[in-house]
C-alpha cells in the first residue's frame, strides 16, 4: 500500500540559521496585523481580501517552515521558547491549510448571511477580526515549545472561538458559547494543574532555571528521570484536561452544541483544525509519560476513551436529527479513532494516528462547507427536512457525497487508508477485542451516517417537503463555495491512492518524535 | 525571622480558606463578588509572601499584578456589566443545595484537599511554602467546582470559574515559584478576556432568554 522511506535523516538539534526564528515571527504576526486591519477598515470588501490574502501568506510561510522541518532539522527560536519540529509541522500544515479554504468560503457563505439580513455589517467585521486572531492562536499552539506558552494559547483559542460561536445572536447559539465556554474552561483548569505538576517533577529531577523549567523539550529529554508517582497523576489532569477541550467522551457534551451553532466556515476550523490543536497536546505529554512511566498505562487510558469517543459517536449519530449536530459527533468518533492508534502504538499505529489528523482535517471541513451551502439552499439543518439535493444542487451534492463516503472510510477515500492502517497495527499489537470492537463501532457509525446521507442525497425533492420555501430549479450558490469544497475532495481522492513523498517523511519523521527518538 | 515567615504563611493560608467560605455563605450576586475580592487580596499577599520568601523579583510583580486584575478590574467590570440586569436574577434564591448544606460539603471538599495532597504528593520532598498553600490550593477548586454545579445563576458560574482560576494561580506559584513572568501574565490576561466574554455572553444571555437559570437552557438536544 505504501512504501515507507528508508530515512538515513539525522536531526540536528541546536540553535539554528535565524531566519526560521524570523519566519516563526511573520507567521504569527500575518493573522495578526490582518485583524488589526480589519477591525480599523470596517469595510466589507476589505475584510475579506485582508483575510483571503493574510490566509494565502501564513500558507506560504507555513510551507517555507515545513521545508526546513522536511530537511532534518527541529527550528527553534527566541531561546526555546518557540520551537517546530515534525510533529509540530504536521498539524500546522492543517492550520494553515484549513484557515486557507475557510477564509475563501466565508466570502460566499458569510456574504449570504449578509444579504439574508441574518448578520449586519458590524457582524462581518467582528466575524473576520475573530477569525484572524482565531488562525493565530491556533498556530501557536504547535510552536510553543513552553508547555506554559502552549496552554495559553490553547485557552485563548476557547475564548475567541466563543465569541465567533455567539455571532449569531439567536438562543442555541448563546446557549452553545456558555456551556463551550464553562466546560472547556473547568477542563483546561484540570489541564493545567496536570502541567504545573510535569514541569514540578522536571525541575526536581533536574534543577535548572525558572524558564526552561517548562520546556516540553527538556521534559522529554530527560523523561525516565522524572518521579513516576507524580507524573501518573499529572499524565491524568492532562488527559482529562486537554480531552475535554479535543471531544473525547465522556468530555464531549459541549462539542456537538458549539460545533452545530456556529457560522459553517467556524465549524469547518473547529472541528477540522481546534480538535488536532487539543490531540497535539495529548500526544506531547503522551510521549513524556511513556518515557516516565513505560507505554502500557498511558495506552491502555488511550485505548478505553477511543472506544467510549466511538460508542458515545455511534449511538449519538444514529439519534441525530440535525445535519451538523451529526457532523459534529462524527469528530468525536475521530478523535476516538485518533486516541485508539496512538494506544496501540508501534511505528504503523502512530504513523496511522498522525496521518488520520490530517485526513479529517480535509475530510471534516468538505462536510461542514458542503452542509452549510446545502442549509442556505434549504433553509433549515434538519435532515429530515433535506432531499434531493443532487438535483437541486448537482457539484454541492457530488461533493457533499464524496465527502459523507470519505469520512465513514469508505475505499478509496483518505480516511479508509488511516483507519485501515490502525485497525492493523491494533492486532498486530495483539489488542484484539479493543481491535475488533472498534471494527463493530466503525460498522455502526457507518450505517447510522449513510441511512441519513443517502436520502437527503439522492431522494425525491418534493415527496417530504413541508415547506414553503423548498427550493427551485437547479443552483449551487457560486463558484465561491464550490472552489473551496473542491480544493478539499480533489485532496480526500489523491491522498486516498497516493502519499506525496515529503508528507510521508514528515509523518515518519513525526513519528520519531512521538516514539522517543532524538 | 524564620518563624515570623512561617506565621505569615499559615496566616495567609487559612485567609484565603475563610474567604472562600466567604463565597459558599453568600446568596446575592454582589455578596460573591466582594468575597471574591478579598479572597484576591489574600491572593495577592500570599504571592508577595512567596516573593520574600524565594527572592525572585517577578513573583512580586506577578503579586502586584494579581491584585490590580483580581481585586479591582475584574469585580468592578463584574459590576459594572450585570449593573443592567434585572436585581431578582442576580439573587441565587433557591440553589440546588442549601447554603448550609453547601458549607458542611465545602469543609468536607478542604479536608478531602488535605487528604489528596497528602497522598499523591507523598513521594515529593515539598518545602514550607508548598505544604501550606498546595493543599488550599486544590480546596480552592474543589469549593469553585462545587459552587458551579451548585447554585442556578450564570453569574455564579463566572465567579465559580474566578474562584477556580485563583486555585490554580495559587497552586501554580507554590509549587514552582512562579514558573516564568510571561506565564503568568498570559494567565491573568486569558482570566481578564475570559470575564469580558462571560460579561458580554451573560448580557445577551439577560436579553435574550430574560433569566439567567441554567434550567432554562436546554434547549441544544438531539431527541
Amino acid at each position: 500500500l505504501m512504501v515507507m522511506p528508508g530515512l538515513q535523516m539525522e536531526s540536528v538539534l541546536g540553535t539554528l540559521p535565524s531566519a526560521s526564528g524570523t519566519l516563526m515571527l511573520t507567521v504569527l504576526l500575518t493573522p495578526a496585523a490582518a485583524a488589526a486591519f480589519v477591525a480599523l477598515t470596517r469595510r466589507k470588501r476589505l475584510a475579506e481580501a485582508a483575510t483571503l490574502l493574510s490566509a494565502f501568506l501564513v500558507v506560504l510561510q507555513v510551507a517555507g517552515l515545513v521545508a526546513g522541518v522536511i530537511a532534518g532539522t527541529r527550528l527553534s527560536a527566541f531561546g526555546d521558547f518557540l520551537s517546530l519540529d515534525a510533529l509540530g509541522a504536521l498539524v500546522m500544515i492543517p492550520i494553515a491549510g484549513v484557515g486557507f479554504v475557510a477564509a475563501l468560503y466565508s466570502i460566499n457563505y458569510m456574504g449570504r448571511q449578509y444579504e439574508r439580513g441574518v448578520i449586519d455589517r458590524r457582524h462581518i467585521i467582528r466575524y473576520y477580526a475573530g477569525f484572524n486572531v482565531f488562525v493565530l492562536t491556533m498556530m501557536v499552539v504547535p510552536l510553543a515549545n513552553n508547555t506554559g506558552l502552549m496552554w495559553v494559547a490553547i485557552e485563548a483559542t476557547t475564548l475567541v472561538s466563543v465569541l465567533l460561536i455567539m455571532l449569531y445572536t439567536t438562543e442555541g447559539a448563546i446557549e452553545a458559547a456558555w456551556k463551550y465556554l464553562i466546560v472547556a474552561t473547568v477542563g483546561l483548569s484540570l489541564a493545567l494543574f496536570g502541567i504545573v505538576l510535569f514541569s514540578y517533577a522536571y525541575s526536581n529531577a533536574s534543577p535548572s532555571t525558572a524558564d526552561s523549567a517548562m520546556n516540553w523539550t527538556g521534559m522529554a529529554a530527560d523523561a525516565r528521570m522524572l518521579d513516576p508517582a507524580i507524573v501518573k497523576v499529572a499524565y491524568v489532569f492532562v488527559i482529562v484536561g486537554l480531552g475535554t477541550k479535543a471531544g473525547i467522551a465522556p468530555m464531549h457534551t459541549w462539542l456537538p452544541d458549539a460545533h452545530g451553532e456556529a457560522p459553517s466556515p467556524v465549524s469547518a476550523l473547529l472541528s477540522g483544525v481546534l480538535l488536532n490543536c487539543a490531540i497535539y497536546g495529548v500526544l506531547r505529554f503522551n510521549i513524556i509519560a511513556s518515557g516516565t512511566l513505560g507505554p502500557s498505562f498511558p495506552s491502555e487510558m488511550l485505548i478505553g476513551l477511543g472506544l467510549l469517543s466511538m460508542g458515545i459517536a455511534a449511538a449519538s449519530v444514529y439519534f441525530a436529527k440535525d445535519m451538523k449536530r451529526m457532523l459534529a459527533y462524527s469528530s468525536v468518533e475521530h478523535m476516538g479513532i485518533i486516541s485508539l492508534a496512538v494506544g496501540f502504538g508501534g511505528f504503523v499505529g502512530l504513523f496511522a494516528a498522525l496521518f488520520h489528523i490530517v485526513n479529517h482535517a480535509i475530510a471534516k471541513p468538505l462536510m461542514f462547507f458542503a452542509s452549510g451551502t446545502v442549509s442556505q439552499r434549504y433553509e433549515t439543518k434538519t435532515m429530515s427536512e433535506i432531499r434531493g439535493i443532487i438535483k437541486v444542487m448537482p457539484v454541492t451534492g457530488a461533493l457533499f457525497l464524496v465527502g459523507g463516503f470519505a469520512i465513514v472510510g469508505m475505499p478509496p477515500f483518505n480516511i479508509f487508508v488511516s483507519e485501515f492502517l490502525a485497525l492493523s497495527s491494533g492486532f498486530a499489537g495483539g489488542q484484539f477485542i479493543a481491535a475488533s470492537m472498534m471494527i463493530l463501532l466503525l460498522v455502526l457509525v457507518f450505517a447510522g451516517f449513510i441511512r441519513k446521507l443517502i436520502p437527503m442525497i439522492f431522494g425525491n425533492p418534493r415527496s417530504n417537503s413541508a415547506q414553503p420555501s423548498y427550493p427551485e430549479g437547479k443552483d449551487d450558490m457560486g463558484r465561491l463555495a464550490i472552489l473551496p469544497m473542491a480544493i478539499l475532495a480533489v485532496l480526500v481522492v489523491v491522498l486516498g491512492f497516493y502519499m506525496p513523498q515529503p508528507l510521508q517523511t514528515l509523518i515518519h519523521d513525526a513519528v520519531q518524535v512521538v516514539q522517543g527518538a532524538p | 525571622l524564620t518563624t515570623i515567615l512561617s506565621e505569615l504563611i499559615a496566616l495567609s493560608a487559612a485567609g484565603l480558606l475563610v474567604a472562600t467560605f466567604g463565597v459558599v455563605v453568600r446568596r446575592s450576586f454582589i455578596g460573591w463578588v466582594s468575597a471574591y475580592r478579598y479572597q484576591s487580596i489574600v491572593l495577592a499577599a500570599s504571592t508577595a509572601v512567596v516573593g520574600y520568601s524565594t527572592g525572585f523579583w517577578d513573583i512580586y510583580a506577578a503579586a502586584v499584578l494579581t491584585f490590580v486584575v483580581k481585586a479591582e478590574v475584574i469585580p468592578r467590570l463584574l459590576v459594572r456589566v450585570t449593573s443592567g440586569v434585572e436585581g431578582g436574577l442576580k439573587m441565587e434564591a433557591n440553589p440546588y443545595v442549601s447554603i448550609r448544606l453547601s458549607v458542611l460539603i465545602s469543609a468536607l471538599l478542604v479536608a478531602l484537599s488535605y487528604g489528596l495532597v497528602g497522598q499523591v504528593l507523598a513521594s515529593a520532598s515539598l518545602d514550607a511554602l508548598a505544604q501550606a498553600y498546595l493543599p488550599v490550593s486544590v480546596s480552592l477548586f474543589f469549593i469553585g467546582l462545587f459552587a458551579m454545579v451548585s447554585r442556578r445563576t450564570a453569574l455564579n458560574q463566572v465567579v465559580g470559574l474566578l474562584i477556580i482560576e485563583n486555585g490554580l494561580f495559587l497552586f501554580t506559584t507554590a509549587l514552582t515559584h512562579g514558573v516564568s513572568l510571561i506565564i503568568e501574565v498570559g494567565i491573568l490576561a486569558d482570566a481578564l478576556v475570559g470575564v469580558a466574554i462571560s460579561a458580554i455572553l451573560l448580557t445577551r444571555m439577560s436579553q435574550t432568554f430574560d433569566t439567567m437559570d441554567m434550567g432554562s437552557l436546554e434547549k441544544l438536544k438531539d431527541d
